[in-house]
């Protein structure tokens, strides 16, 4: 197991150095330095002014100066300055991602929550038509934009009925609404994956030998199903954390909300390379984290994952 | 990116928001026609004043309020030397009781208004305005902030008896004066100026001698300001003298633009920017109030031209391309009665405007006629081709205009007609940031501020129009800008115009710049020449 974590840390830090070095080199390819870009909105920058901002913010130096200079930064913590208001990346994101926290993190629990009561409601509804109706439930919801929903809901809640603002004013609604239509969407893959992985394991025979010793359907699917089905939901949900971001972006701006989907728009508009790409590179951490999280849990639920290739192991339940 | 998609669906169930809109106002006021705005009545003291801009902004740094959401809010901090006063046609005092330039346009002596003080109880006197002007015209080199771009012939500034400031420029400029009534000539506390980067781009630090001040924020949701209960220096035409009827002025920010009729129409906000012509007469339909602030200030909304690809190298293109734009078409498709169509680069209530529209005129015939003369002929896919090449050409604009991506979809297929093929990469922001420093990008689409004379917007040789300076349109504006006097000046800007539009074609104009905000029905409020809210005269009716 302690190789196993040791591995898996490595691996995480691999993938994050080489999605730093990507990034230098995608900042690189482009046409113009960071600062020359930021500076092009203006309707005509100052060349004294470029080459003052260019030194200040260390764009002059050669190349392999600024990729170990700004990989040293990265090991600090520092991200360098954003270009569209002087102060630092960090504190920029730091001032916002509290927000997004609340709301993502809030909305992927909920989605679990609804992934768990729709899997359970479908496996165990004895009446056909609502089982049908169930299992058609996760396309329909992932098939409805986060956007429209959200529109939707502000404009029946906030604008016809007045019980909310359309900004976020720290009240129970502006907070619990934009969580329940990021997580509506959410949970849609997870409850899918996780139906089909119930009914996968309810063909095995073990479970037919539950039932033959008379155990109820509930214990069988709440002890037994559940348990063998939850690897696979549970890589889904670590794959979801994408989606999570992408669908952050679209429901901040529905719902006015602060937060790093806001600043990832307003960084691309402004221009602002630095912090786009402590952004990305933000993103990626958060990527690899929760990934990482997602196969030191898998372990406790599948012990095979130790021991066989783990490799081999996550493409099946994946 | 996702972004784009997401644009593309908004549009799409925007039918189905407004008819529910529509529905539910069925009971409520209806003022019919978009602008109708009924009497004001007797303005009202007090009351917490909510504005919802487009996007939140995180630099507020002054001289780079060329932006909307900036200037929009800046206006109503920072006070100017001058102001331009739409109705009357002319620049009028504000922090400077009196402006004079000499007859070279070379010198000019601002008056300092007695008693101004700003919001941290420092004198705004002669010696501030001199240290504000400094910045303005050489940039604050310890802050990395640029020169104003309209005071680049400023050479320096001094005292002279007490209350005078006396400006010298390097070379003639007519259009001086005019540029100290911009925004992002807004007077700043001589501490403000001494501040780094960081905290120059801080609206919590700003200090201006405006009729508000900065009271709180919370990062890209919202600002508060409060009312200056001192304020006593309003612009001299300014209907209100006094300090600002509201208590409080409130920025919010509504990115999607979706919800901002509904916004204004339930009053969760007093005001929105960005109302798209489709929820016009939804909004005042339903009893709130539309809003369309003339761009005097600006350039009309236009795609300016790059030749570095070769296609437009040759005038008879560019010219061909001008007319085979139908103006008419795009305002009864795309756009609605808040908007004017272009006559010239300039708007129409712009100083020294020339109507060009007759040259403009929808003529796809002569379009045919002159990119023939020019050698392109239409290829086997009616594209037309010359020297193997074909006739594609790149549009590229910000997403910040709600109506310049379906402009450019009609304006595609009108140019289909004439065997041109147009790339619209309009509002792809991506896209746009390689594109703003690309001349092989052919058109680039956007308005820009200018005070008086095109010069600052298009002399430069790196100027973000045309990505290269023309010598002889930059004889014209040093000659424009040396004009002695006023109608000397005027016919002068009615040559870059000409120039510009009809024997270079170096720009293909399509709209006046308007500004449209949805307001609730008990908002009121007028508007600057450069759009901005005037929130010092603004108020809230009872009820």
């Amino acid at each position: 197991m302690g190789t196993y974590i040791v591995k898996r840390l490595g691996q995480a830090l691999l993938v994050i150095w080489l999605a730093y070095t990507a990034v230098f080199i995608a900042v690189q390819s482009l046409p113009n330095d960071p600062v020359t870009i930021f500076l092009s909105t203006d309707s005509a920058a100052d060349p004294a002014t470029i080459a003052q901002m260019k030194a200040y913010y260390g764009y002059d130096q050669p190349l392999f100066v600024q990729y170990f200079s700004q990989l040293l930064g990265l090991l600090r913590g520092d991200l360098g300055y954003s270009l569209s208001n002087g102060s630092e990346v960090a504190t920029r994101i730091g001032e916002v991602a509290g927000s997004t926290l609340i709301l993502a993190g809030s909305a992927f629990v909920l989605s679990v929550v609804f992934a768990l009561i729709i899997a359970s409601a479908a496996s165990l509804a004895r009446g056909g038509k609502l089982r049908k109706a169930l299992l058609n439930l996760p396309p329909l919801m992932v098939s409805i934009p986060v956007f429209w929903l959200g529109l939707l809901l502000l404009q029946l809640l906030a604008v016809q009925l007045g019980v909310m603002s359309l900004f976020p004013d720290g009240s129970f609604m502006s907070l619990a609404v934009p969580i329940f239509v990021l997580a509506v969407h959410l949970s849609a893959p997870i409850a899918q994956v996780l139906i089909k992985s119930v009914q996968e394991v309810n063909r095995q025979p073990f479970i037919e030998v539950l039932r033959a010793k008379g155990a109820s359907e509930a214990w069988i699917f709440y002890r037994h199903t559940l348990k063998n089905a939850a690897p696979a939901a549970l890589s889904i949900a670590g794959i979801t954390i994408g989606a999570l971001l992408a669908g952050s972006v679209i429901t901040e701006t529905v719902f006015s909300r602060a937060g790093l989907g806001q600043l990832i728009l307003q960084s691309v508009t402004a221009q602002d390379i630095p912090l786009v790409q402590g952004l990305v590179l933000l993103t990626a951490v958060v990527f690899t984290a929760v990934n990482l999280l997602v196969d030191l849990i898998h372990p406790q639920l599948d012990p095979r994952i130790v021991t066989s290739t783990s490799g081999a192991t996550r493409s099946l339940v994946a | 990116m996702r972004t784009a998609h997401f644009g593309l669906k908004t549009t799409a169930i925007l039918a189905v928001l407004g008819l529910s809109l529509t529905a539910c106002g069925g009971n409520a006021n209806k003022t019919g026609a978009a602008q109708a705005v009924a009497d004001p009545g007797t303005p009202v003291e007090g009351g917490t004043f909510t504005f919802a801009e487009v996007t939140p902004i995180n630099n507020w740094q002054t001289q780079a309020a060329r932006f909307y959401e900036k200037a929009n809010v800046l206006n109503s901090v920072l006070d100017r030397l001058t102001y331009y006063d739409v109705e009357a046609g002319k620049l009028v005092g504000w922090i400077a009781s009196e402006f004079e330039a000499n007859e070279d346009q070379t010198e000019f002596t601002f008056t300092i208004r007695d008693g101004v003080t700003f919001s941290d109880g420092s004198k705004l006197d002669a010696e501030a305005v001199k240290l504000n002007l400094d910045a303005l015209g050489k940039g604050i080199k310890s802050a990395q902030i640029a020169p104003n771009v309209d005071f680049a012939a400023y050479k320096s500034a001094e005292v002279v008896g007490g209350n005078k400031v006396k400006v010298t420029l390097k070379r003639p400029d007519a259009n001086f004066l005019r540029s100290t009534s911009s925004v992002t000539a807004g007077l700043v506390s001589p501490k403000t100026l001494e501040l780094d980067n960081a905290a120059q781009s801080s609206i919590s630090k700003i200090v201006g001698s405006g009729p508000f001040v900065f009271e709180s924020e919370k990062p890209d949701e919202e600002v508060v300001f409060s009312s200056r209960d001192d304020y006593a220096w309003a612009p001299e035409t300014a209907p209100n003298q006094g300090d600002a009827y509201l208590d409080t002025l409130v920025i919010k920010y509504l990115p999607e633009v979706a919800s901002r009729a509904g916004a204004a129409q339930s009053g969760q906000v007093d005001l929105v920017r960005g109302l798209q012509p489709v929820d016009e007469q939804v909004l005042a339909s339903s009893g709130g109030k539309v809003y369309a602030a003339e761009g005097v200030d600006l350039t009309t909304n236009h795609a300016a031209v790059r030749i570095g690809s070769g296609k437009l190298e040759d005038v008879k293109v560019r010219q061909a391309l001008q007319v085979a734009i139908d103006r008419q078409a795009i305002k009864d498709t795309v756009l609605s009665d808040s908007y004017v169509i272009s006559g010239s680069i300039l708007n129409h209530k712009a100083p020294g405007f020339v109507d060009l529209s007759a040259e403009l005129a929808y003529n796809p015939e002569k379009a045919k006629q002159l990119l023939d003369e020019a050698g392109w002929k239409p290829g086997a896919d009616g594209i037309r081709e010359k020297d193997g090449k074909k006739l594609e050409v790149t549009v590229s604009t910000s997403n910040n205009s709600v109506v310049i991506k379906p402009a450019f979809e009609l304006i595609e297929q009108q140019w289909r007609e004439i065997g041109v093929q147009l790339i619209n990469r309009a509002a792809d922001n991506t896209f746009l940031t390689n594109a703003l420093v690309d001349d092989k990008v052919e058109f680039f689409g956007t308005r820009q501020f200018a005070y008086g004379g095109l010069g600052p917007v298009y002399a430069p040789a790196n100027n973000s129009q045309t990505l290269r300076a023309d010598p002889e349109l930059n004889k014209l504006f040093t000659k424009e800008q040396s004009a002695t006097t006023d109608e000397e000046h005027l016919k002068l800007v009615e040559e870059e115009q000409r120039a510009l539009v009809l024997d270079k074609a170096l720009t293909l104009v399509l709209w006046d710049e308007v500004q449209v905000y949805g307001a609730n029905s008990s908002a009121n409020v007028e508007f600057t020449s450069g759009t901005a809210p005037i929130f010092q005269g603004a108020w809230k009716s009872e009820g």
